[in-house]
């Protein structure tokens, strides 16, 4: 409104009698306690400048950061981070293109001494230059909403898993898709499981106990559904073990793959199911438990650093690590005590994800697996396996991520053991592409030595599990 | 007697450049000394707005009118130095309705375009303002570069024929009877460009006719010459936070106080400020309950600078002036207008003009004013043009917004370094050299380090203002060296050394004043990092022993 058409007494849009009432001036102003300072509906909109007061430019991030080490061109997380935020002002949007090159590990965060929040920089800075400098007609940009949205086609590779399988196995689909892609043809896809998990829980009744007062929301993520159900299972088996209720809420993808490809919108709405969905269930007395380090991080970390939805905090703070929560909760390491697993399981090469060293997680799995008599497991260093999601399936990122690997693949060579073992899924794709080992999730090795293993797949009845699960409850 | 210069200008703030610019450009041969850097009086300590004339509006509504003029006349012709911010003046619930009234009525009353935002309108536009502010105005007004603007001004009155002296401080008036004919200066460094560790030598300058633009230090060089100039330096004190919390200037509209101000400045928003009369200006004491007390006031406009990181403060000095016999008792309320007091017509002694009071925003239409006057006394009829040509660097500004190169630099280096430059950036950074970043908190890059070298010489200060590199939040503990190692091979080893150690001074002097939290960290780490990798603690290069170098080869 011009100035000159407003009388100098209606300065105020509609007065109101006090002038001493907080936030005083509309007559609809009734949200204005709630002051949108905390409130971004938009990630472009989100001001992270005041985060670069805590950087005093240490660059121990940049000497952590699995990219910078092997790629030169890349300045590094203090850059993308800090140093960018601050050189912005209110109406700049072009942020650099190299943020694209940030793999997403996140473990600049562990390595910051100051809490400069990072990542939520680099996400919020990625999301800004996808949706204010990428085309959206761009062969990348196609490519990374199709690697980010991989939720969204497995459902169609999972109605015919076995041609699916074929056909993605085809080198001429390889070959398209890094001509057309940009999917880099040096890696094999993961293939497709022939009964998702949820299919096999649907068949399977649900849970097999009901205990109000031991109650689990399980995250299964994307990939152990369609790809690897051995591992959501072998969770179901421990936590029925141990006596817990398991309940699988609807769920959409943690928002791992959309993070790291700017894709922030995406991302949101999965959060939104996600968060209302989990929100529910621990409303129901449940604890969420993940068995993928990613999808567990974002749940906890992205979540409540992007999104403001209702329950978002609360979600963050009852989300646990599948092996984390048993071993606060639960006395695992007695009930591993005496227990064996067969030759399945002897000598392991453990790589810990940089998503599970970034929740302080590192340690666990190895302490776990000494619990077992008959298990070697070998922990090949702190290392990135250098695939991080979707960028390591990026033919531009392929060489980066390969020798970011190379000192895991080196470790895993040298220590004593044919197979490998890791929490997150991607790594394990990479572990497996690097050394031709197969790749185990801890899960499975617990399932194994507890006893459950199995169980339902012989006897097409859950009694067995439910009857091992009851004493070994009893005797905890 | 001929004479060196037909005029000699004293003083290298904003006013001096800015009279040097505006004879030069008329064709007049003018000369400018300044005791140190450009910039380095009361023209490099202040928070650097453009106002829009509102904070006169109520109090003094013939400033605010040639405020919001020359507001609008600097955006044009020095638009590389002007950042068009808008302002606001915010209320809140314990502030005066009257008041407010009165803000708005006197905006339009000097022509300035006010309008009124509710709460919420302005917190949409600055989403840190206090949830309690009820309404506000918003005005044009502006951030604007000091440092890069008084750099302009020489600059520009160097390519008219004008010679500009730093370093040289004027050490006594050459006065014959009733005529005042020169100045004798000592140069720091000789004549010309600084150079660190060159032996300085004195001169005598001769000139038609001298003007007294040091401000605050008007006074001083007055007495040197007998006579009486009664400038009442008064001192505010600024405190730079590390990040701008708000990109727009926050005004508190009540009629007047201490530390009602925020102006986003570059990468940083400067809080301001305090009024209190000082006897000296080189001498004044600055204390911490200043910035406490302007930290805790400015919270309650915009609470998150209570927790945000202070990189470091400083004072400036006002050169307030009012005629004998006003007897103002409040610094506060003495005008902001500015006197041109002619010692020919005041005291009887000729050849000389003082200028005190005044104010930064309209130093322009003061330097013209003032080059009248001497025009005037000389008999030269050349017209004023600096309201219309613009400044070195906003010359072309339109083509450079149209289609910003990026010099083969990161996006947000290059988007501030384009608006350092203005158009002058090509002819800056298009080099086949190398340009790496060597102040990373301010992007600045060795090619505009460089360009300011060629300018300034050994004197890294004034690369500093004349580029940001060292500004940011490290306060030069990552860059400081990088910066002097531009200085070589051009300077040898030990004017290398001299000039880091100066620069490196000069950032402490500011950077002591905000040690806690995160910026107690910082300096912290500067010293831990210059220590163990320069032995900037204990060097003993800056020993006057000789230092045994073989003895390391040897083992030693």
């Amino acid at each position: 409104m011009s100035d000159a058409q407003r009388p100098i007494d209606d300065g105020v849009p509609s007065e109101q009698p006090s002038t001493g009432g907080a936030g005083g001036g509309d007559g609809d102003d009734d949200n204005d306690e709630f002051e949108p300072v905390q409130v971004f509906p938009e990630a472009e909109e989100m001001d992270l400048r005041p985060g670069a007061d805590s950087c005093y430019k240490c660059s121990t991030c940049d000497t952590n950061c699995p990219v910078a080490e092997v790629d030169d061109e890349f300045p590094g997380p203090k850059f993308q981070g800090p140093e960018q935020w601050r050189l912005k002002r209110q109406d700049d949007h072009d942020i650099d293109e190299s943020v694209m090159k940030c793999s997403n590990c996140m473990r600049c965060d562990s390595a910051c001494p100051s809490s400069v929040p990072l990542s939520q920089m680099h996400n919020t800075a990625r999301a800004e230059y996808v949706e204010e400098n990428m085309s959206k007609l761009s062969r990348e940009y196609l490519r990374n909403r199709m690697l980010a949205n991989y939720r969204r086609l497995a459902p169609l590779a999972s109605m015919f898993p076995r041609t699916a399988n074929v056909v993605m196995g085809l080198s001429v689909t390889k070959w398209l898709g890094e001509k057309t892609l940009g999917i880099t043809s040096e890696r094999e896809f993961p293939e497709f499981a022939t009964e998702t998990f949820r299919e096999w829980w649907t068949d399977r009744g649900g849970a097999k106990v009901e205990n109000e007062d031991k109650r689990i929301a399980y995250f299964h993520g994307c990939y152990s559904n369609y790809n690897t159900p051995e591992v959501a299972k072998a969770l179901v088996h421990v936590y029925e073990h141990f006596g817990y209720e398991v309940m699988v809420p609807e769920q959409s993808c943690s928002g791992t793959p959309m993070f790291a490809n700017g894709m922030l919108e995406d991302a949101r709405r999965a959060a939104e199911t996600n968060v209302r969905e989990l929100a529910a269930a621990i409303e129901d007395g449940a604890d969420v438990i993940a068995s993928c380090s990613s999808c567990s991080m974002s749940i906890r970390q992205e979540y409540p650093e992007l999104f403001d939805f209702e329950d978002t905090e609360t979600v963050a703070a009852n989300t646990w690590d599948a092996v984390e929560y048993l071993r606060v909760h639960e006395d695992l390491t007695g009930a591993l005590e005496n227990t064996a697993v067969g030759d399945e399981f002897d000598d392991m090469a453990y790589h810990a994800p940089c998503h599970s060293r970034n929740q302080g997680l590192d340690g666990q799995t190895i302490e776990v697996m000494d619990a077992i008599d008959g298990i070697d497991a070998h922990d090949v260093g702190d290392s990135c396996s250098g695939i991080s999601g979707t960028y390591g399936w990026k033919e531009e990122n392929y060489e980066t991520s390969m020798k970011i690997g190379e000192e895991m693949f080196e470790h895993m060579d040298e220590a004593e053991a044919e197979t490998g073992l890791t929490e997150c899924p991607t790594c394990s794709m990479q572990m497996e592409h690097g050394t031709g080992y197969e790749i185990k999730h801890t899960l499975e090795v617990l399932e194994a030595a507890l006893g459950g293993d199995g169980a339902e797949n012989g006897a097409g009845s859950g009694s067995d599990t439910d009857a091992g699960t009851t004493t070994a409850t009893e005797s905890i | 007697m001929a004479h060196d210069t037909a005029v000699l200008v004293l003083g290298g703030g904003s006013t001096g450049c800015g009279i040097a610019r505006d004879l030069a450009m008329r064709g007049v041969d003018v000369t400018l000394v300044e005791r140190g850097n450009l910039t380095d009086g009361t023209t490099g300590r202040m928070h650097g707005l453009l106002h829009s004339g509102g904070r006169y509006a109520v109090s003094d509504q013939a400033s605010a009118t040639e405020c919001i003029e020359e507001n609008e006349i600097l955006r044009e012709i020095a638009s590389h130095c002007v950042e068009e911010t808008g302002g606001l003046f915010v209320q809140r619930p314990e502030d005066s309705d009257e008041y407010f009234r009165e803000k708005l009525e006197g905006c339009r009353d000097c022509g300035i375009p006010a309008t009124v935002l509710s709460g919420r309108e302005a917190r949409k536009v600055e989403p840190y303002l206090a949830d309690d502010v009820s309404r506000a105005i918003q005005v044009p007004d502006g951030a604007v570069d000091p440092f890069r603007l008084c750099v302009a001004n020489a600059l520009d009155a160097e390519r008219h024929g004008a010679r500009v002296e730093t370093h040289a401080e004027v050490i006594d008036l050459l006065r014959d009877g009733d005529d005042i004919y020169g100045v004798e200066i000592r140069h720091d460094s000789g004549p010309g460009k600084r150079t660190h560790k060159s032996p300085g030598t004195t001169e005598e300058i001769t000139a038609e006719y001298v003007v007294n633009a040091t401000g605050a230090w008007a006074g001083q060089i007055g007495a040197m010459a007998d006579l009486d100039v009664a400038v009442r330096p008064s001192k505010g004190v600024m405190t730079i936070m590390n990040v701008r919390q708000v990109d727009t200037v926050i005004n508190r509209c009540r009629p007047k106080g201490d530390a009602d101000i925020i102006v986003p400045h570059e990468t940083t928003a400067i809080l301001g400020t305090t009024d209190e009369e000082v006897a000296d200006p080189d001498d004044y004491p600055e204390e911490q309950w200043e910035v406490d007390m302007m930290i805790d006031t400015l919270a309650e406009l915009v609470p998150i600078v209570e927790e945000a990181r202070t990189i470091r403060s400083f004072w400036g000095v006002r050169p307030l002036y009012e005629p004998p016999g006003t007897g103002t008792q409040d610094p506060t309320d003495i005008t902001r207008d500015f006197f041109l007091l002619d010692h020919d017509e005041r005291d009887g002694v000729s050849g000389m003009s003082s200028i005190v009071g005044g104010k930064f925003t309209t130093y322009r239409a003061m330097a013209e004013e003032i080059s009248d006057h001497v025009c005037a006394k000389l008999g030269v009829s050349a017209t004023c043009t600096t309201a219309e040509d613009p400044l070195p660097g906003s010359e072309n500004i339109s083509v450079l917004e149209e289609g910003m190169d990026d010099f083969g630099l990161r996006s947000p280096i290059a988007r501030r370094s384009n608006q350092r430059l203005g158009n002058r950036a090509a002819d800056v950074l298009e080099t086949d050299e190398p340009n790496p970043v060597v102040c990373e908190c301010e992007g600045v890059t060795r090619a505009e380090v460089q360009d300011a070298i060629d300018q300034s010489g050994s004197d890294l200060n004034a690369v500093r203002i004349r580029t940001r590199a060292s500004m940011g939040n490290c306060q030069g503990g990552f860059c400081c060296q990088n910066m002097a190692t531009e200085l070589h091979p051009r300077y040898d080893e030990e004017t290398v050394r001299e000039a880091l150690d100066e620069l490196f001074e000069e950032r402490w002097k500011g950077e002591r004043h905000a040690l806690w939290g995160e910026q107690l960290s910082q300096a912290m780490l500067n010293y831990a990092l210059h220590a163990t990798t320069m032995n900037r603690d204990n060097d003993p290069a800056n020993g006057s022993t000789q230092v045994d170098y073989a003895q390391f080869d040897g083992g030693a």
